[in-house]
């Protein structure tokens, strides 16, 4: 019964969605003024394309050892969570034990 | 008064007034279960990293972005050229929304093929489709906001996809638009999406969608759910978050190692009257989408080959919105066709996207 209402009220949002593809006619769009959207934009002072990079020798030096540090970092951390994940699992397994005991 | 005595004094003014205990006491109560698809518990929360991550970088970005028709993609350039290290603050940006796009199609996927959306999760799925809608919205408002020929000339094919849909396609064209062009007004128009109604959109559905997850519990594979003393429990606090941290620092590093190597660079200032330039293609995740556009003819019989193609997208759309209610049978049945039809979405979606890449 539960099955089939939920059945039926998918159908009808599907008729319903579908029927407004058709029967909506209203129009709420922002109205623009012509004038605004002929308006051309100085494009020509920004003609060069941008790739992006570090600017001298020093910064692309220091972006390499920083990225090289959060790796160290991440490796350090993910050894410590390591470590921190046995010891929680370890304490967990012991109390589920003597729950089952229990 | 000694250290910890202070500290308790703190906390339990904080507890009195906000009722952590109770959050505390959830969290620590709260169980995982462990079994051979455990992975897939860890997209949700990879997607809650790079949403995090997307509003920091955005902050930053926001206080140097000028969304305005002269100004947009200079001070995108003036990002990459003279904030310090402000073009990786926008490759992070960039890659953290297609990496975030990335795993809610994950996310989402491995729900469907475990059928994790059966009852009492149907909201839950619901929300996450609205919350994969707004992303690609994100995405989508995001692309134009460089100001450049590549983004407006997207943005142009974009808008005007939604004009062949019979009646209101028109209106929802210039809805999104503000007018019947890309113009300054679309750029304006846009940046207030992406900065302020999406966001607003996406933290009321992150909210109802965890709210939904920590009410209804984490589901269980395909036929678990009878056998449910057998499937071993992890308690949230600590275990499951400790996991959950060591896959953010991975995620993190791999984000900075793509941002730093592979950062977005930004064409010249759009120009309204030039042609569309050569290769006009939308993000990754539009692309399967922008093919199937593609590849049906002008003319079907009488019908508008793209009000068909719109039509055929729009139904699928609501098969997968509605997928809960489709597919309504007891959480042990295996439902073959809806995993066979989640398969042969994935085949769809890689051929298309490769296909239009080509």
């Amino acid at each position: 019964m539960m099955l089939r209402g939920k059945r039926n009220s998918a159908l009808f949002l599907m008729v319903f969605f579908l029927l407004s593809f058709f029967v909506l006619k209203v129009d709420f769009a922002q109205q623009v003024v012509q004038e605004e959207q002929n308006k051309v934009p100085q494009a020509e002072e920004n003609a060069e394309k941008i790739v992006p990079s570090p600017a001298n020798i020093k910064e692309s030096t220091g972006i390499y050892i920083f990225l090289a540090w959060i790796w160290i970092a991440i490796f350090v951390l993910i050894y410590i969570l390591r470590l921190k994940i046995k010891e929680v699992d370890r304490l967990n397994n012991l109390r589920f034990l003597s729950v089952e005991k229990k | 008064m000694s250290k910890r005595n202070a500290k308790a004094g703190i906390q339990s003014w904080f507890d009195e007034r906000f009722g952590l205990s109770t959050i505390t006491k959830f969290l620590r109560e709260k169980k995982i279960p462990q079994h051979r698809h455990s992975l897939w518990y860890y997209t949700g929360s990879a997607i809650l990293l790079f949403f995090a991550i997307q509003v920091i970088t955005g902050f930053m970005l926001i206080f140097y972005y000028n969304p305005t028709l002269e100004e947009a993609n200079k001070s995108v350039g003036r990002i990459m050229t003279e904030v310090p290290l402000g073009w990786i603050i926008r490759s992070i940006h960039s890659w953290a929304a297609s990496f975030m796009i990335a795993f809610v199609f994950i996310h989402l996927l491995s729900i469907w093929l475990t059928k994790s959306y059966r009852e009492p999760r149907e909201l839950t799925w619901m929300s996450g489709v609205f919350l994969l809608c707004v992303s690609l919205a994100l995405g989508f408002t995001g692309y134009l906001l460089p100001w450049d020929d590549l983004s407006l000339s997207a943005t142009k094919v974009g808008t005007d996809i939604p004009r062949s849909i019979p009646v209101v396609g028109a209106w929802v064209t210039r809805l999104l638009r503000g007018g019947e062009d890309v113009t300054g007004d679309t750029l304006t128009r846009f940046f207030g999406f992406h900065v302020c109604i999406l966001p607003v959109f996406i933290f009321i559905l992150l909210a109802v969608h965890i709210y939904l997850v920590q009410k209804l519990g984490m589901s269980l594979p395909l036929g678990d759910d009878n056998k449910k003393e057998k499937i071993k429990e992890l308690p949230f606090w600590p275990n499951f978050v400790y996991r959950e941290s060591v896959v953010w620092l991975l995620l993190l590093g791999i984000l900075f190692t793509v941002a730093i190597f592979l950062p977005p660079s930004l064409e010249k200032a759009a120009d309204l009257m030039a042609p569309a330039p050569e290769g006009i293609r939308p993000e990754w995740y539009f692309l399967f989408l922008f093919q199937t556009l593609k590849i049906f003819p002008a003319k079907i019989l009488f019908i508008n080959g793209d009000t068909l193609a719109i039509l055929l997208i729009s139904m699928a759309f609501i098969f997968f919105f509605f997928l809960p209610l489709i597919d309504n049978k007891p959480a042990e049945k295996r439902g073959k066709v809806i995993t066979l039809m989640a398969y042969v979405f994935i085949v769809f979606f890689v051929v298309m996207t490769v296909w239009s890449l080509l």
